[in-house]
């Protein structure tokens, strides 16, 4: 068995009284496309809050590539290999497609402020080289075209895709989708299921929250499941749309049945 | 309103390398030339037009440069901005009357010294965001102040007089009155602070700092060292205003608390805020209007300050983003078009 690539163990997240997770157990395997699914409500974006290091624990784990993450800064997170999107599309919006991949690129520079003031050489080939290669995951995201844009006037779903693309800039290890499909039409959908898969083959893990059933099924390896803040399944998907607690907590159940 | 900005950035993008180097040198030229056209409308009655052009013009420029770095590139309120020039003319007249430094060798020194306040200050400060860092970067200008006010050393309420003019540098005397000599000394350094600037936008460090102010927990979540970046942000700020300091301080000769009072804070921001936040030429074209207009109205004696209040709130209204503001223009149509 591969050791995990991402693990959180008994992880419990408490705002005051409220309980947003609790005791939450699983592992994301590496190459594999995990699907994040639940009511709302559930916990899904919280889960990616403590990954992130937005918030700190209330008790349990979170290990990356079996390091602990636990106080660690939020920008050494990222910098250790995992990045994320956001639910609420939030790029810099004065920044042009191309800037805001590359300031995520910045993230493996080794030149600093300094350098690049007195123009070294480590500094200018570094510059090239990175705009080089965010001008790549644009295209292999496939909004190239829009590179010299600013962000705030892109159509929405440049806007969304350009999220993933910002994130893939850090050159994450493991991919954290919120909601990439949120607001897309069907013909979309089936093109974004198809970049996720390109972005597992190109050697990306990725987890994925996503409301739309059929898009989580059809891309995910397995899918996890919660509920008011607790795991209540982890299989595959096949598995998942037959189990009777996933249908009771999406459908709830009828009154003569118990 | 025709769009100076873009007019400005198109001529330079449609240029060559000669045709660019042609643009700068006569703009300096032309800048450099200002102290001789005096006869001309630029005058100003009552003060002496060229010691205007030195100070507060030049000053201004160079101060509002400085805070452009840390409130229009990097979206930090500074409130206290004068703290940083305050160190570097005490600097400057403390070394300058004390020790046999000259105001070459006092200069770093006074710049090193407001980098390390940034430091102090930004450290413990730049945790805080907003109203927060405005607040405490607010009481740090005063706290300068009243140090000086304290201090025996350095003067209290009299201040530091006798401070000495810079020594001949390529064979150029600093007379006490010989402005030129000045403005173009205050213009090679404004040049510097525009060169680095410059040079910094376009790189990594404008792109941290460009992020950091349109969404600091994203860029943070992205990878942006947003504490490091902004504590840079807040020493380079400090140092040039720290240079402007020492520069103060050997043409004025005298320096005492009363000149570095929040009000000079409060105008270097409104420079900034009137020229347009973020872009290195409004924030230069607010400063110069701003310093030079007080004392070109000048012969409407008590009306004067009205009249400029005036400008700055209908100019506000009629631009509220200033003078020439930030906005970058789009080029996708131009790159579709060669592709």
């Amino acid at each position: 068995m591969t050791e995990p690539l991402l693990s959180l163990k008994n992880v419990t997240m408490k705002f005051g009284g409220v309980t947003a997770l609790n005791d939450v157990s699983f592992d994301v395997k590496p190459q594999e496309i995990l699907g994040l699914i639940g009511p709302n409500g559930a916990g899904k974006t919280t889960i990616f809050n403590v990954i992130t290091g937005v918030y700190q624990l209330t008790s349990g784990a979170i290990s990356f590539e079996g390091e602990s993450l636990a106080g660690k800064k939020r920008y050494k997170i990222t910098r250790s290999g995992v990045a994320r999107t956001f639910q609420n599309i939030r790029l810099w919006g004065d920044m042009t497609s191309l800037e805001n991949v590359m300031t995520a690129t910045d993230t493996h520079k080794k030149s600093g402020l300094l350098s690049g003031l007195f123009g070294m050489p480590i500094s200018r080939r570094e510059e090239k080289r990175d705009k080089a290669r965010a001008q790549e995951l644009l295209d292999f995201i496939g909004i190239g075209e829009y590179s010299d844009r600013l962000a705030k006037n892109l159509p929405y779903g440049v806007q969304r895709r350009l999220e993933i693309a910002r994130a893939l800039g850090t050159e994450p290890k493991l991919l954290l989708l919120d909601e990439p499909a949120a607001g897309f039409n069907p013909a979309e959908k089936v093109e974004l299921a198809e970049t996720i898969r390109r972005i597992r083959y190109a050697g990306y893990t990725v987890l994925l929250i996503e409301h739309d059933m059929s898009l989580v099924m059809k891309v995910s390896d397995r899918v996890v499941v919660l509920d008011f803040g607790q795991k209540i399944a982890d299989d595959l998907p096949k598995a998942i749309q037959e189990d009777p607690r996933v249908i009771e907590a999406y459908l709830g159940v009828p009154e003569n049945a118990s | 309103m025709i769009n100076l900005r873009d007019k400005g950035a198109e001529l330079w993008e449609n240029s060559g390398r000669p045709a660019r180097v042609a643009i700068v040198l006569a703009s300096i030229a032309a800048v450099a030339s200002l102290p001789f056209m005096g006869g001309t409308i630029l005058n100003t009655p009552v003060a002496s037009y060229e010691s205007v052009l030195v100070n507060p013009v030049a000053m201004f420029v160079l101060m509002a440069i400085g805070l452009n770095i840390v409130i229009g590139k990097s979206g930090l309120l500074d409130l206290g901005y004068v703290a940083f020039f305050a160190i570097g003319a005490y600097t400057m007249g403390l070394l300058g009357t004390k020790t046999d430094l000259n105001t070459w060798e006092i200069l770093p020194i006074g710049i090193a010294m407001s980098m390390f306040a940034g430091l102090i200050l930004g450290v413990p400060a730049l945790k805080l965001r907003g109203d927060y860092l405005a607040i405490i970067t607010l009481g740090f200008g005063e706290i300068v102040r009243i140090i000086a006010l304290n201090l025996q050393v350095l003067g209290r309420a009299e201040g530091i007089q006798n401070i000495p003019t810079p020594p001949p540098i390529f064979g150029v005397e600093y007379a006490f009155d010989s402005h030129r000599i000045y403005f173009w000394t205050l213009l090679v350094f404004i040049l510097l602070a525009i060169w680095m600037v410059r040079r910094l936008s376009a790189r990594r460090a404008g792109r941290a700092w460009e992020s950091i102010r349109q969404d600091e927990d994203v860029a943070e979540l992205l990878g942006v060292p947003t504490f490091k970046y902004k504590i840079w942000a807040f020493v380079l700020g400090a140092s040039v205003g720290g240079a402007a300091g020492v520069l103060y301080a050997s043409k004025t000769l005298y320096i005492a608390p009363d000149n570095f009072t929040l009000q000079i804070s409060i105008l270097i921001l409104a420079c900034v805020v009137f020229g347009g936040m973020g872009n290195i030429w409004g924030v230069i074209l607010g400063a110069v209007v701003l310093a030079y207009l007080p004392d070109r109205i000048r012969f409407l004696s008590e009306a004067r300050l009205l009249v400029f209040g005036l400008v700055l709130v209908i100019m506000m209204n009629l631009r509220p983003d200033g003078l020439l503001p930030r906005k970058k223009r789009e080029k996708a149509l131009v790159t579709k078009e060669k592709s």
